[in-house]
């Protein structure tokens, strides 16, 4: 019976550790399907790109790929679209071989660390392996910028910045030139989204970042500040604050550049973040991903630290009829303050297109790349999405089709391309946050330890220890009274 | 051989447990072994050591656990003042199961929903979110399993033994001391294991309920996995495996002491 019983375990094991494989089997193993169609498996952030829009009578951009991919192959292509929440997410799925898919879309330092893991496909000698076919189809691809041939459609300022920080990414004894491999689409800036009501443009213009912990000491504004529940983000705010405010530890005292501070992750500098985040926590309401535009919208916070996409997104929604005005705005604190004279730093950040070496169709791969890159694409992602793609400002403004749409959309064209929360100035006082390897630990660490805080609130357990008290008493009162009621009298 | 196989082959009762076996096998027993391993490993998957130095120097480890522990103790205790009264008064009354289940009604509702509405209500009463919501929340959704095993076993309890003692001259605080509480333990006991035991390893809820600045054990080792952080996240599980077998172990063992008592269904 013993050995029966094992050979049945033994059998379930089996079956059940077979059916996912069966599952997963691609029969042609070509990126094709059984129907005799092509597929791409795309793998993007959540609402990330144009869904489409019935009432308006406009199809989700996936589907008109599939339809312009057709039409120029005469296959018809069924597009997997998966998506993910966070990079860490994706890293963890794509790094244990997970993901078998055609596309991501991460962000900069995730690109980096992909690149280094050797999991990503050069573009470049994609490109060149592909032109006979591509030949054959008469496209060219002339939107990317990956492929050698300049910058293609996007904005050349973005590339100076990838390409001064990444163009010479080493890995072992390898160096890669990381605009080979990604395609920008997405760029922004971290600020803060603030409500105009309660912060003014003065008190933003002076205090910066201060603004976060405040600084301004606003009655109104104690805790009704919100942090990103995000490492890497909210150290970046914490630097940030303390250069402008001098309180960097003293062998950082002569630090003139974004570029410089931003990538700093020794034990010095983490220290002092943890005890300047520690500090906030007095300050703020909490740490958000996800709910901080509602609760901007709902009045519930005031201050919100947020990627300039975000808050462009809650600024659109935040119209008020009565003042005929937005009640929220965005201000990423660049430049000098006009009183003191002190620089003040942010950070620019890049989402890209990169190609996996699980790819199994780069035909399409590319094809979808060179098609988010046109200027009727990008706009159409950028208005839904809210953040700014990467595709040139010049080529958008002269593009009519690019304009007519912006004003279906119902923005004033001037004003959509001169609000600087959209298109900030690239210059020096915006740096760009690298992958920060085997020092990642630590910073996850100390933010293990600027989470926990200090420990509990020894008053409020004072409060909580007393209501117990009270109502064990009233209880214990309440059937001692009882017992009295009911004692038997002694008769006598 | 395999007219043999087949004909040693019968299908007793044995034969249906092991689907089970099997579940258990797979998301039980393995990813247990999984973390066992995880923890000796490092980021390069080299035997270490560091993940238990890691931990077991950090302030941090420390404040979070003890405000993990703190949170359990506190929401088992008032889980067990509100509910015990609120178990006896219902098993001396006729339409007392129809109430209970008044009480275990809203349980049916994911917690997830009922935790954001009562942030939402918080947010509306201009209630700061910190810690005191944080355990209203603990308190609001385990009190349900507090109630339920004490109400079981109270109502089990003989009506003869109250009847006996009133017999015998005893008043009513002293028929409840000597008859119902010590009656009542086992109910007790499965009712603190079934809320400590919970809360200490909760993390939404301190979460939703403090905006994140309430860090929880549980919270902390959800943020270590998140942040690939695998080797100290499984030293973390296995801390907290350590906690809910020891406090089983101790609850256990009080049980034992009062095997007088008939056992709750819980």
């Amino acid at each position: 019976m013993k050995r029966i019983s094992k050979l049945f375990i033994a059998l379930f094991a089996l079956i059940v550790l077979l059916l996912p494989l069966l599952a997963a089997c691609d029969p042609s193993g070509e990126g094709t399907t059984s129907a005799g169609g092509d597929t791409l498996v795309i793998y993007n952030w959540e609402d990330y790109i144009d869904g489409g829009d019935r009432e308006m009578d406009r199809a989700p951009i996936l589907d008109d790929f599939a339809a312009y991919y057709q039409s120029v192959t005469g296959r018809p292509l069924h597009i997997t679209y998966t998506t993910f929440d966070t990079n860490e997410t994706m890293l963890t799925k794509v790094l244990k071989g997970d993901a078998p898919v055609d596309l991501i879309c991460p962000s900069e330092y995730a690109i980096e660390k992909l690149l280094t893991a050797g999991l990503l496909k050069n573009q470049k000698e994609m490109y060149s392996s592909l032109k006979s076919q591509l030949d054959g189809y008469g496209i060219t691809l002339d939107g990317m910028s990956s492929l050698g041939k300049g910058d293609g459609n996007i904005e050349p300022d973005v590339m100076t910045v990838i390409k001064s920080q990444f163009g010479a990414v080493k890995s072992g004894d390898d160096t890669f030139d990381m605009t080979e491999y990604m395609v920008p689409y997405m760029w922004g800036t971290l600020g803060i989204l603030y409500n105009k009501n309660i912060i003014s443009e003065e008190e933003l213009k002076k205090y910066g970042w201060g603004v976060l912990w405040n600084e301004q000491k606003s009655d109104e504004l104690e805790n009704k500040i919100l942090m990103k529940d995000s490492v890497r983000d909210t150290y970046a705010a914490a630097l940030f604050y303390m250069y402008e405010y001098g309180k960097l530890p003293e062998k950082y005292a002569d630090i003139s550049s974004a570029q410089a501070i931003i990538n700093i992750t020794d034990d010095d500098m983490l220290e002092a973040a943890e005890a300047i985040l520690t500090e906030q926590r007095e300050h703020i309401s909490g740490y958000e991903v996800d709910f901080g535009k509602d609760d901007m919208l709902n009045e519930v916070v005031y201050a919100d630290f947020a990627w300039s996409g975000d808050a462009l997104w809650a600024i659109e929604e935040s119209y008020d009829e009565e003042t005929d005005d937005y009640f929220l705005g965005y201000y990423c604190p660049t430049g000098e303050n006009p009183d003191t004279g002190k620089q003040r730093f942010s950070n620019i950040w890049y989402d890209g297109w990169v190609i996996p070496t699980t790819v199994k169709n780069p035909l399409a791969a590319m094809m979808f790349i060179d098609y988010m890159c046109r200027p009727e694409s990008a706009i159409r992602n950028s208005i839904e999405i809210g953040y700014t793609c990467a595709v040139a400002k010049d080529l958008l403004a002269s593009n009519d089709d690019v304009c007519a749409y912006i004003e279906e959309q119902e923005y004033d064209i001037d004003e959509y391309f001169d609000d600087i929360g959209r298109y900030p100035e690239i210059n020096e006082y915006l740096g760009v946050m690298r992958d920060f390897g085997p020092r990642n630990d630590a910073l996850v660490n100390m933010w293990q330890r600027a989470k926990a805080g200090s420990g509990v609130n020894l008053s409020l357990l004072i409060i909580i220890a007393v209501i117990v008290g009270v109502v064990a008493l009233a209880i214990a009162a309440y059937f001692i009274a009882q017992a009295l009621k009911l004692r038997p009298r002694k008769l006598g | 051989m395999k007219k043999i196989v087949l004909k040693k082959f019968r299908l007793t009762k044995k034969v249906f447990s092991f689907p089970y076996i099997l579940f258990l096998l797979l998301f039980v027993i393995v990813p247990l072994v999984l973390i066992l391993v995880n923890a000796f490993l490092d980021g390069d998957n080299r035997f270490t050591f560091d993940n238990f130095k890691t931990f077991f120097t950090s302030p941090a480890s420390t404040i979070v656990l003890g405000n993990s522990l703190l949170v359990g103790v506190i929401t088992t205790a008032v889980c067990l003042i509100l509910g015990y009264p609120v178990a006896y008064i219902l098993s001396k009354m006729s339409s007392g199961r129809l109430i209970v289940l008044l009480y275990v009604l809203p349980m049916f509702i994911n917690f997830l929903i009922r935790t954001l509405a009562t942030k939402a209500i918080f947010i509306a009463m201009n209630v700061e979110l910190g810690m005191g919501t944080v355990l209203f929340g603990m308190v609001y959704n385990y009190l349900p399993f507090m109630i339920m095993p004490l109400h079981t076993t109270i109502s089990s309890i003989d009506k003869s033994y109250y009847e006996a003692a009133q017999d015998l001259g005893a008043d009513k605080a002293t028929v409840f001391l000597k008859t119902t509480l010590p009656l009542s333990v086992s109910g007790i006991i499965s009712g603190i294991t079934m809320v400590f035991i919970p809360t200490i390893s909760s993390f939404a809820i301190s979460q939703l309920l403090s905006n994140g600045k309430i860090f929880l054990f549980g919270d902390s080792i959800q943020l270590s996995f998140e942040q690939n952080l695998y080797g100290v996240g499984s030293i973390m599980s296995l801390v907290m495996l350590a906690f809910v077998l020891v406090s089983n172990l101790i609850m256990n063992k009080f049980n034992s002491n009062s095997d007088n008592v008939r056992r709750s269904l819980w």
